[in-house]
């Protein structure tokens, strides 16, 4: 068993093969003698679904780990910046009903929960603009940073829209190129078994057996290896978040000048929710929804509907593609000598585009904790698999949290969500707590949350959560304090206002004369 | 508004140009953008520096005059006090423009003069032209710096190109404090990486001065040596 880790054979391209074999070979000098050998194995026949066109602002350090230049891929991939999520008609369905879900913390986070502070002033001001800026440069379309900030920095936190078929032509030519990823295009046939159970080796129709001592299984919905080969059940999670089915479309700007938002826009309809997601060529959008609650031609004629108020000359005639999704996941993710990352995996709505995120905090985890033999790989598996079970239930817990919220009653669809059976207990302790309490640090155990109470303190207050003010008082609420920042903020508001480019300007420049390194 | 025109010696004919240096004609500035050919003689006087255009976000070499917008610590209403004028101030109100021809590929470049500058005058400075037409010694010396400046774009960028493919660039806060007691810091300002530079191998550092970059380098270093006298000119000020 004392059989040192040399080879990781990757089956399946797509964002989740690529991102976790650049990951990898970047960490682990693929490209060099003394290295790990990674090998990714693309059938020519299969073509990748393309989901994820909205990252997390972790996408910057994977990039940049990777050896990626930001402007290649602003230029390559299609992408734009993206500064969090505006939630339209999730609370009462009104014109307007909206809040946003920026990325950059509340002020002051570290040392103080204005979230008290802020809620005798409820009425006056929305949680997300008392405590940061970023809903307001998202509101004027404005950019995250300038041309003279240098690649991957920010002024504001930012994460990225992009085109996924695109990222993957780009990571696949970094990958091979520049990281010594080995790229076998071929159909996998069979899947062989070591004595042990492990994989030996994966048959393919021209290169023969591949082997490896460590198998990640990137082939999306098919799941190959974890579901097909080693049987690993899928847990299904639509009874608590309903959605299975989505219509997706490319929707051209009306000019080339046309603003590109610089946040996902998310606008609830009668029994899902649409996206919105502007690259520099086109917006992708979308409408993801129950089919237990709706039929395909009234989500259709939704989705159309939503497209026809910016574009109504194309409403009527713009290609929709259905795609089916299945919430859940599977019951371990990493079994034996093979590990899923990507839809593989499992998949949720993208309410919250944790599917790409949850790729790179895959492949980071297998990279950094990459198992040095055989003999400990079953100890770094179960670490993995507590850790992402753990993240699964935390991500599905926040995503079903913007459901609970509404005061919508306007369909089945929006009370069955509320119905007390759909909600996981730990978040329904969690919102009975959080109604003497605002959300806080400690209201989570992991030190890398994949959503911090930052996140629950903007939904829950955008959606017109209520926290009781305690009976007595407490040293640590500190109103002097509480009030520098919020009259900092407002301050750093004008200022960000007045500085920053807009979103479709700073892409423009960057396209054309790239950004600096440093 | 500038009103850039193409020079001509006939729309110009009676033109002629102020040469003084004050901040009535437009010197009040706190640096200029510089081209490697002149670094040698800019590090006489002024601090070189780097930073990057506001408009495309490239790195661009700026002499330093100041520490705060319109600042210009080298002029007073006597003039500008300094043995060399970086050549983007010299060629002032004249520019480069391009002209299509028929007959070239390339749009050539040719003088144009913004006819909304302060230095433009009919009766005092230097004449433009000579009385037959012909290009005055001064409107000679002109053409001359704007070709080197038109040069001197393409020579410095791969310069600082060179710069940056090697790492040696580096962003520097420069915190100031004067006499009065009163602190001045000037970000966004980037300079030559020193330990980076010291520990190139001899091949490549064989390579910049075989380039003649490896001059602008220790130029821009030596450059640093009138820190000292733009914080005291400051002072004299205060």
């Amino acid at each position: 068993m004392d059989k040192p880790i040399r080879t990781i054979t990757i089956v399946g391209g797509g964002t989740a093969g690529w991102l976790t074999a650049g990951v990898i070979a970047a960490e682990h000098l693929a490209n060099s003698e003394n290295g790990v050998q990674v090998t990714l194995i693309e059938s020519p026949d299969v073509s990748p679904i393309g989901v994820g066109e909205g990252t997390w602002p972790t996408m910057r350090g994977t990039l940049k780990k990777m050896g990626i230049s930001e402007t290649d891929f602003f230029r390559e991939c299609d992408a734009s910046f993206k500064q969090g999520a505006k939630f339209a008609k999730w609370v009462t369905g009104a014109e307007d009903d909206a809040y946003y879900h920026p990325l950059v913390l509340p002020q002051g986070y570290a040392e103080i929960n204005l979230a008290p502070h802020w809620l005798p002033h409820a009425q006056q001001i929305p949680f997300a603009d008392a405590v940061s800026f970023q809903g307001q440069l998202c509101e004027r379309g404005l950019a995250p940073k300038q041309n003279t900030t240098p690649e991957y920095a920010h002024v504001a936190n930012y994460a990225y829209h992009l085109d996924a078929g695109k990222f993957s032509v780009f990571l696949t030519k970094h990958c091979t190129e520049n990281l010594g990823v080995k790229h076998i295009l071929d159909h996998v046939t069979s899947v062989n078994s070591a004595e042990n159970g492990d994989i030996a080796s994966v048959s393919t129709n021209n290169h023969g057996d591949i082997a490896g001592d460590l198998f990640i299984d990137c082939t999306g919905f098919n799941a190959l290896l974890i579901g097909k080969h080693f049987h690993i059940p899928f847990i299904s999670k639509k009874h608590i978040l309903f959605n299975d089915t989505a219509l997706a479309c490319h929707v051209p700007y009306v000019s080339d000048t046309s603003p590109i938002a610089s946040h996902t826009i998310s606008t609830a309809q009668k029994n899902g929710w649409i996206w919105d997601i502007g690259l520099p060529s086109r917006r992708g959008v979308g409408h993801v929804f129950s089919s237990a609650h709706t039929t395909i031609d009234e989500a259709e004629s939704e989705l159309r509907a939503y497209i026809g108020a910016s574009r109504p000359d194309l409403s009527d005639n713009i290609a929709v593609r259905q795609i089916t999704i299945n919430p859940g996941h599977r019951q371990v993710f990493w079994h034996q000598n093979c590990v899923a990352v990507g839809l593989a995996a499992g998949f949720l709505e993208p309410l919250e585009a944790s599917a790409l995120v949850l790729v790179e905090l895959s492949a980071a985890m297998i990279s950094e904790q990459l198992p040095a033999s055989r003999q400990v790989m079953d100890i770094v598996a179960k670490r993995f698999n507590d850790k992402f079970l753990y993240r699964w239930d935390r991500i599905i817990d926040f995503l079903k949290l913007h459901y609970v919220l509404t005061k919508r009653t306007d369909t089945d669809y929006w009370q069955d969500n509320c119905d007390a059976a759909t909600i996981p207990a730990d978040l329904q302790s969690l919102l009975d707590l959080w109604r003497y309490e605002a959300p806080w640090h400690n209201d989570f155990s992991q030190v890398d949350e994949v959503f911090p109470s930052a996140s629950y303190q903007y939904v829950l207050y955008g959606m017109g959560f209520s926290t009781k003010k305690r009976a007595t008082m407490r040293r640590s609420e500190n109103s002097h304090l509480a009030e520098q920042h919020f009259l900092q903020n407002t301050q750093l508001t004008q200022k960000l206002l007045a500085g920053l480019p807009s979103n479709r300007d700073l892409i423009n420049k960057i396209r054309q004369y790239g950004l600096q390194k440093i | 508004m500038p009103n850039h025109q193409l020079l001509d010696n006939i729309t110009h004919k009676d033109l002629h140009i102020i040469c003084d240096r004050s901040p009535t004609l437009g010197d009040a500035v706190s640096y200029t953008n510089i081209f490697l050919a002149e670094f040698r003689h800019v590090q006489g006087d002024y601090p070189i520096f780097f930073h990057k255009h506001s408009e495309t976000g490239q790195f661009e070499a700026i002499s330093l005059f100041g520490f705060a917008t319109g600042e210009n610590l080298f002029l007073d209403d006597a003039g500008w006090h300094a043995a060399y004028i970086p050549l983007t101030i010299e060629r002032r109100p004249f520019l480069i423009g391009f002209q299509r021809s028929p007959s070239a590929q390339e749009p050539q470049p040719v003088v144009h003069i913004d006819m909304e500058s302060p230095r433009i005058s009919y009766n005092q400075g230097e004449p433009v032209f000579l009385a037959q037409g012909g290009q005055s010694p001064f409107l000679q010396r002109i053409s001359g710096i704007l070709k080197t400046i038109h040069e001197g774009h393409g020579q410095t960028d791969a310069f600082i190109q060179c710069l940056l493919e090697h790492d040696l660039l580096e962003a520097v806060s420069i915190k100031v404090q004067l006499k009065d007691g009163s602190k001045h810091e000037l970000n966004s300002l980037y300079t030559v990486h020193e330990e980076r530079l010291a520990a190139l191998s001899a091949e490549v550092v064989a390579t910049l001065h075989q380039k003649a970059y490896l001059q602008g380098i220790y130029m821009v270093l030596a450059s640093m040596a009138n820190m000292p006298k733009l914080i005291e000119l400051k002072n004299q000020r205060l």
